[in-house]
């Protein structure tokens, strides 16, 4: 199978044994995508220590294969980056994480982590 | 039969290794060459402005025009021609009634019953009529309220006949929205009946027949429903042209909603007469390519017949209903068997989401469509987000449900 199809193996991986996967106590921030194509719900929690590093993510919802998988990538990439490294990250960082091309119309799938992780360091 | 037909489809014509299983009809048919055709040879030959040119090309353009709604009318069995209204679909259509209907036939209190299987074109224009819809009866300004009710469905996926009695009792609605056949469920609803019933509780009722349409014969005074809409591009015809059928005494009460050129009996500087029928409803320069287009649709449904359509699409839906109980984890929305049942098969399986199943597959070739499709308040009451949906018509095969059903099994595998 292709190198890139965004259903290979080590996807689904992530898709049935999701990383980082659950709801913490306290989380410097946090906030909540919507996925308007299918109304799928991310919920991401960052704990930013003192240093303005990453120490713990957590993302919870429900979704598709895409979404689950790459939040799991992304949020495992994230950790042990600054604050100020996550606000300057975009769609190029998921799209090498994830090493898949893919359409238009599922794109939104992938970058659901993206824009709750936006959102959650806005007012930073 | 069924090659011959499929043959007339220049996007079938691609030969390869998957060719194009097509099963989002419900969303949208593919075009046969005919009305392609028809409306290349209108624009290449005979395009001219409707209605107002005194020339001979003009004369030509609006005769093929009128013609189209003779052909209409025969196809729905409507007693008057002008009873039949071009519009840009079966949303535009519901939007003249509702905004029709609750500028001058309705008062702040009325009820409007409507059923949980409809589609957001007729809940949406009810929901911003009921709230923003000022009165000409009662002269209030204010905002005006209607009380909009919902028919439940049977855990079959039909609509409770019982509890729609009740509601009628009730209630006493002015008007009930129904659809002829869920564009989810693939229910085809006891329309004739209910229409009776809610006419006798002295309700005013439209059918949505956007998905009955192309699947058997539509008759509106065998029916005897006070309005009917449709849309083209579901049957086999272009986009950007529907119908609207009216009762012409309901239609002549019906204020226009579209206002502008052709509408019109007379203009001063302080008044504006409208026109009689069809025309206080087809303001502007109208879709005539278009409407070319539906008249080429009408006679390729007619020349295979929509009695042998239903037969052939009801041999295919029987056919589906006992393939997708070889998918495990399959759950079916909708009725289980071919009763009063369109080729329509939405289903979720379980622990994969909607669009990855579309996704994998859209890579075999199978075009299906993933999510709500424009019924949420259905998937809300079946408490599901998004669910698939394979909607077949008079070109799909059975072996087209053997890709469908084999690409699924493969599907469910590799998520486990």
């Amino acid at each position: 199978m292709d190198n890139n199809d965004i259903y290979r193996e080590e996807i689904m991986e992530h898709y049935r044994n999701p990383q980082n996967f659950g709801v913490m106590k306290n989380p410097t921030y946090e906030a909540e995508a919507v996925n308007p194509l299918c109304g799928d719900k991310i919920r991401l929690q960052l704990k930013v220590n003192k240093k303005g590093v990453v120490e713990k993510v957590r993302f919870s919802g429900s979704g598709c294969a895409l979404s689950v998988a790459s939040s799991s990538q992304f949020t495992e990439w994230m950790v042990g980056k600054t604050v100020k490294k996550l606000k300057s990250t975009g769609p190029d960082q998921i799209q090498e994480l994830m090493r898949a091309k893919i359409g238009p119309a599922r794109l939104p799938c992938m970058l659901l982590s993206l824009y709750a992780l936006q959102k959650a360091v806005a007012g930073e | 039969m069924i090659p011959k037909i499929r043959n007339q489809f220049p996007i079938f014509q691609k030969r390869g290794l998957k060719p194009l299983a097509y099963l989002d009809n419900a969303a949208t048919t593919q075009k046969p060459a005919t009305v392609i055709e028809a409306m290349d040879k209108f624009y290449r030959s005979q395009n001219a402005p409707v209605h107002r040119g005194v020339y001979a090309l003009a004369e030509g353009a609006t005769a093929a025009y009128e013609k189209v709604r003779d052909q209409v009318k025969e196809f729905v069995n409507a007693k008057h021609r002008e009873e039949i209204i071009f519009t840009s679909g079966a949303t535009e259509s519901i939007n003249v009634v509702v905004a029709g209907l609750s500028e001058a036939f309705l008062k702040r209190g009325d009820r409007i019953l409507l059923s949980d299987m409809e589609h957001h074109a007729m809940i949406v224009p009810w929901q911003a009529a009921a709230r923003l819809q000022v009165s000409t009866i009662d002269r209030s300004t204010a905002r005006k309220k209607l009380k909009l009710d919902f028919v439940p469905l049977n855990s079959e996926g039909r609509i409770d006949i019982g509890a729609f009695k009740k509601l009628l009792a009730k209630h006493k609605p002015k008007f009930v929205g129904v659809t002829h056949v869920s564009n989810v469920l693939g229910t085809e609803n006891p329309v004739r009946e209910m229409i009776s019933l809610a006419h006798k509780a002295g309700a005013l009722v439209l059918v949505d027949a956007a998905q009955s349409i192309a699947h058997g014969a539509v008759d509106v005074q065998a029916l005897g429903c006070d309005f009917l809409a449709f849309s083209g591009h579901k049957m086999y015809g272009p986009t950007g042209i529907g119908v609207l059928y009216g009762k012409k005494e309901l239609l002549e009460k019906l204020p226009p909603h579209k206002f502008g050129g052709h509408m019109i009996a007379e203009v001063t500087r302080t008044k504006t007469t409208y026109a009689p029928l069809p025309e206080k409803f087809e303001g502007g320069t109208p879709p005539v390519a278009e409407v070319i287009g539906l008249g080429a649709a009408i006679s390729f449904l007619q020349s295979i017949g929509l009695n042998n359509i239903a037969k052939y699409e009801g041999s295919l839906t029987a056919y589906a209903l006992r393939a997708l109980k070889n998918v495990p984890g399959l759950a079916l929305l909708g009725p289980a068997t071919t009763k009063a049942r369109a080729p329509i098969f939405s289903f979720t399986i379980k622990g994969i989401h909607a669009h990855d199943i579309a996704t994998l597959l859209d890579r075999e070739g199978i075009a299906v469509r993933a999510g709500h499709h424009c019924a949420q308040i259905l998937h809300e009451s079946l408490s599901l987000d998004a669910s698939v949906r394979a909607s077949l018509c008079i070109y799909n095969t059975a072996e087209e449900v053997d890709r469908l059903v084999s690409a699924l099994v493969t599907i469910q595998r590799k998520f486990q």
